[in-house]
């Protein structure tokens, strides 16, 4: 009895430590987004000192920070529809349709699986400067469906339809379905949980690139939220810390809000699907 | 019949082939046509500013043999990885064993876990370069004031730079794979656990001869994607250290990042690039041979 | 069947049209031969009023030439300039017109991106511009882009602080003849012992890092020493150049008194009591809630050796506009132009400098601290040493420097590993 209740004691502390530990980084965020520049440096505290919500209304005036939001919304959802759609489509035919070539095709696509963007993104930038794509959102867009998160997601779909049992195609094809009719009416609605995981993690690998807009993106008008985080500085490259936390806790506390409603169907699709 | 039998098999190879055009299309243009680019421009004396200076043969090759620089970033990105990986690895399984059951308390740590994941690697990266400040300003180093230790100047101290990244690296990512392993888990089958049990085997030898086996595919599997995304650290380098200080968190991204867009020589970034391939190549290759034996159910 | 082809073929196509059509919807800007001509200029700033300063220019020249143009102006970050202008520079989209840094002039006109402007240049007065501040320009006689600014760095100070801390300031330590580098390290100390707040900034804080010569070289060469000379001598670990570079360390690291690597206190927001700094900087001082002053840097056992820092307007040789863009440099660096910069940006022009106004172009100085720290030093001034494979051995360079920022470092054995990697690049 005695065991058991020190048992519970100890996972409590544990949850307690875990929580403090993960959620102290976003306090301190906002907290001091609503600090003054020296205040960020003074002594921390728990609570903002001055309450400087002008700090929100300035990142605005400082740059065009609602253009760098609706940038990455849009490259967001189109690089992860993109995703999804194309992977599924070929995670199916090399799941279940059968043509000459399959499983070296298969192979050759899962070099892409492995190989970091930041090998090829050198000639890249020089390709996509050929057909005058650079500085546009386009290369944000493409890496995600085709480089390596895109085999991913095929990787991923096509280990879930091979797990689909195979009575199910033989009966819609005696109901005189075409393979394309079986993907569509049939797969695509009993794989909605794993084309969900394939694309949260889509979506999180768009919400983290980095490196790309870096090199592809220059003018300001096309920057995305990671650009524009790193980029709140003064005339002479002086960073407005108490700036770029406002700006950074706009850009964490959307989606946080969203992942906090959906939580359990996200953690569900991450977790039943399972990245195996 | 059997002509029957071969059209339906051509439509079907034929919706096989147009199924997975757009992703090969994609694939070759944006994944093998840059890789054989990359590999040409390492043989090439080529600048962002001065442009294609022509073929030089192994030359950056050469120079990268005798780059101690390089040799530093190669040395890093291993620290860099052994510091992420286990560590990574370690705490996602064992907390994702510890939680197990769907208690209070493990569904709460599975959303506060779960946020740094979807919060940007930039943003994940300043918050940290704040909270590492040196001095007593820094909140880490207030926090470790309470218990008397005097935090050193993190992000300016050769080594402690490297304790930096790695930890807000690790709790960037852990909570994906504590998910995962929690799925894992789950998934275990209970049967074979309950045999075990009435075996009358201890937690140990449950933990060690029975889950541990089982859950070797996910294992692997989180392993791959670690590592990988471990050799690909950019953000977190860029924003909380820049490399430094001595460039003790230059890593090989970011050396090709720096060669090639910060220094211009394209040709000799891309040499690095090349090496950076072959890592990840055998890594992978050393990877899957592992998972092919661990794994049951694999076609 | 037919459905799936239809949703097949749709998403083909959009591969591979969505790339040339959205490509082409950033390609359309480039310059047309009928309508207003697209100038496009990169800079460094993105202050909205010299923005609209630069601006002004390219109207007034639009109208002397009768021609329409729409200049976009592009702040890209200091940190990331080079980088992104010279990714820039190999699109669609490169600027016609940009700010060139100093460091990286040699690179800019070597590799030909920078189109010659000598006969743009044809009207103006050689004399006005001193060789010197041309030198860093100019290759084999010719002339590739134009400094807008020669802007010596001072020392702006907090008189708040120095009242506190009951020191007389810079200002009347340069009016007793007393102001040199052992005052000015005395004063650091005596502010932060006495007050707590430190007592010197480095220049924009990035005096341990991306501005380390900057930060060191006024030391280093009013010691008689330097980092590298243009005949490609090494000079960075003499005696002199140790003897510099051992009292800034002495001043982080003993005295405690230099805002620390890493540490974010600002001089501009009250919290550093001395900072160095240009023209330029003034501005942000406009809403200061302290009394400040300027004085020169200090001065060494050498004398008083000014560091100027220079930028340069340049057009791109590639562009579609490239004879308006150097005709455009040429009318924005003239006479008149340069007079109404020279508040901001110090020019290499003599006529301006020795104008009155020139002496009352920056409102936030009075005529006397603008000829004191500013107007003589233009003249004794010398840019810092720069370098075709300047970029390269920034990298390198920057991390042995960095061995450099602990308490108990070996600044000689330190200097003489950056003069090793220094020797690598300069012959």
């Amino acid at each position: 009895m005695k065991t058991k209740a020190l048992k519970k004691t100890i996972y409590y502390i544990v949850v307690a430590l875990i929580v403090v530990v993960f959620i102290y980084p976003f306090w301190w965020m906002v907290t001091n987004s609503l600090n003054s520049i020296n205040e960020i440096f003074d002594k921390p505290s728990l609570l903002p000192k001055s309450w400087m919500w002008k700090n929100y209304i300035e990142i605005f005036l400082v740059q065009p920070f609602a253009r760098h939001y609706l940038n990455t919304i849009l490259v967001a959802l189109l690089g992860t529809a993109g995703n999804v759609l194309i992977s599924a489509l070929s995670g199916y035919a090399f799941a279940r349709l059968r043509f000459p070539g399959r499983s070296a095709l298969f192979i050759l696509l899962l070099t892409a699986l492995m190989m970091p963007i930041e090998v090829t993104i050198v000639p890249m930038y020089f390709m996509m400067n050929k057909i005058g794509a650079n500085d546009s959102l386009v290369p944000l867009i493409l890496i995600p469906i085709f480089c390596s998160q895109g085999a991913f997601s095929a990787f991923m779909l096509r280990q879930h339809f091979i797990t689909v049992p195979k009575e199910l195609e033989e009966a819609a094809r005696l109901d005189g379905l075409k393979p394309a009719g079986i993907f569509f009416r049939i797969m695509l609605p009993i794989s909605v949980p794993v084309l969900s995981s394939a694309a949260i993690l889509a979506f999180l690998s768009v919400w983290n690139m980095y490196l790309e807009p870096l090199v592809f993106v220059s003018s300001l008008d096309k920057f995305t939220l990671p650009l524009s985080l790193s980029n709140f500085n003064d005339t002479y490259g002086l960073p407005q810390w108490n700036l770029q936390l406002a700006a950074t806790t706009l850009s964490v506390i959307p989606v946080m809000i969203f992942y906090l409603i959906f939580q359990n169907k996200i953690s569900d699709a991450m977790v039943s699907s399972g990245m195996k | 019949m059997a002509t029957r039998h071969s059209k339906l098999a051509r439509g079907e190879a034929l919706t096989g082939y147009l199924f997975i055009v757009p992703q090969m299309l994609g694939f070759i243009i944006l994944v093998l046509v840059p890789l054989v680019m990359v590999f040409i421009y390492s043989f090439e004396s080529r600048n962002l500013l001065f442009g294609n200076m022509g073929f030089t043969g192994l030359d950056n090759y050469k120079t990268l043999v005798e780059d101690d620089l390089f040799f530093l970033t190669l040395k890093n990105t291993i620290i860099f990885s052994l510091g992420v990986v286990p560590l990574n690895l370690v705490l996602s399984l064992a907390l994702a064993l510890y939680l197990g059951a769907a208690s209070a308390g493990t569904k709460v740590v599975r959303s506060v876990i779960f946020l740094p994941v979807i919060t940007s690697g930039v943003a994940w990266a300043i918050v940290f370069k704040y909270l590492f400040q040196g001095g007593d300003a820094g909140p880490i180093n207030y926090i470790l004031s309470f218990i008397g230790i005097e935090g050193p100047n993190w992000l300016h101290e050769k080594g402690w730079a490297m304790v930096a990244v790695v930890i807000s690296r690790v709790l960037k990512n852990l909570g994906m794979n504590v998910l995962i392993f929690m799925g894992a888990v789950m998934n275990l089958p209970q049967d074979v656990l309950e045999a075990g049990r009435i075996d009358g085997a201890t937690k140990p030898v449950l933990f060690w001869k029975i889950k541990l086996p089982l859950l070797m595919p996910s294992i692997l599997m989180v392993m791959i994607v670690t590592v990988i995304g471990s050799m690909r650290v950019f953000d977190t380098i860029k924003l909380m250290t820049d490399g430094g200080p001595e460039g003790s968190t230059m890593v090989l991204v970011y050396y090709i990042y720096h060669q090639a867009f910060k220094t211009f020589n394209i040709g000799y970034a891309s040499a690095v690039a090349v090496v950076l391939f072959l890592i990840v190549l055998l890594l992978t290759v050393i990877q899957w041979s592992l998972r092919r034996r661990a794994s049951f159910y694999e076609d | 069947m037919r459905f799936f082809r239809k949703v097949t073929c749709a998403l083909l196509l959009m591969a591979l049209i969505a790339v040339p059509v959205m490509a082409q919807g950033s390609q359309e800007s480039g310059g047309a031969s009928t309508g207003p001509v697209e100038i496009k200029i990169a800079t460094w700033t993105s202050n909205p009023d010299q923005i609209a300063l630069l601006n002004s220019f390219v109207d007034e020249f639009a109208a002397k030439e009768g021609i329409e143009i729409n200049a976009e102006f592009e702040s890209i970050e200091f940190g990331e300039y080079n980088t992104k202008l010279s990714l820039e520079l190999q699109g669609s989209e490169a600027p016609d017109v940009f700010w060139v840094l100093e460091t990286s002039a040699p690179a800019f006109i070597q590799s030909g991106l920078l189109a010659p402007l000598d006969a743009e240049l044809a009207e103006y007065n050689p004399e006005d511009f001193s060789a010197k501040a041309m030198e860093l320009w100019q290759s084999n006689g010719v002339t590739y882009a134009v400094p807008f600014s020669t802007s010596p760095f001072f020392i702006l100070y907090n008189a708040d602080l120095f009242a506190a801390a009951g020191i007389p300031t810079p200002e009347e330590l340069v009016a007793e003849g007393n102001w040199n580098w052992d005052t000015f390290r005395q004063s650091s100390k005596a502010i932060k012992d006495a007050t707590g707040v430190w007592g010197y900034q480095t220049v924009d804080g990035g005096g341990y890092d991306v501005r380390i010569l900057h930060n060191l070289c006024p030391i280093i060469r009013s010691y008689g020493g330097d980092a590298w000379t243009s005949d490609g001598q090494i000079l960075i670990n003499t005696p002199e150049s140790a003897a510099a570079v051992q009292l800034f360390h002495d001043m982080v690291f003993v005295d405690g008194s230099v805002v620390p690597p890493g540490d974010q206190s600002n001089f501009f927001a009250g919290v550093a009591a001395m900072t160095a700094a240009q023209v330029s900087r003034v501005s942000n001082l406009a809403d200061a809630d302290f009394a400040w002053g300027v004085a020169p840097m200090p001065a060494g056992p050498m004398g008083d050796v000014p560091i100027i820092g220079q930028a340069g307007i340049g057009a791109f040789s590639k562009s579609d506009n490239v004879e308006i863009a150097k005709k455009l440099v040429a009318y924005m660096t003239n006479e008149s132009c340069v007079a109404r910069m020279a508040g901001i940006w110090p020019p290499a022009r003599k006529t301006v400098l020795e104008s009155e106004d020139f002496l009352t172009s920056q409102p936030l100085l009075t005529a006397d601290q603008m000829s004191v720290a500013v107007a003589s030093s233009i003249e004794t001034g010398r840019v810092l040493p720069s370098h075709v494979m300047y970029p390269q051995i920034e990298v390198e360079s920057r991390i042995i420097w960095d061995r450099l920022w602990t308490p108990d470092a070996d600044v000689q054995a330190v200097l003489d590993a950056v003069a090793e990697c220094y020797a690598k690049y300069i012959k």
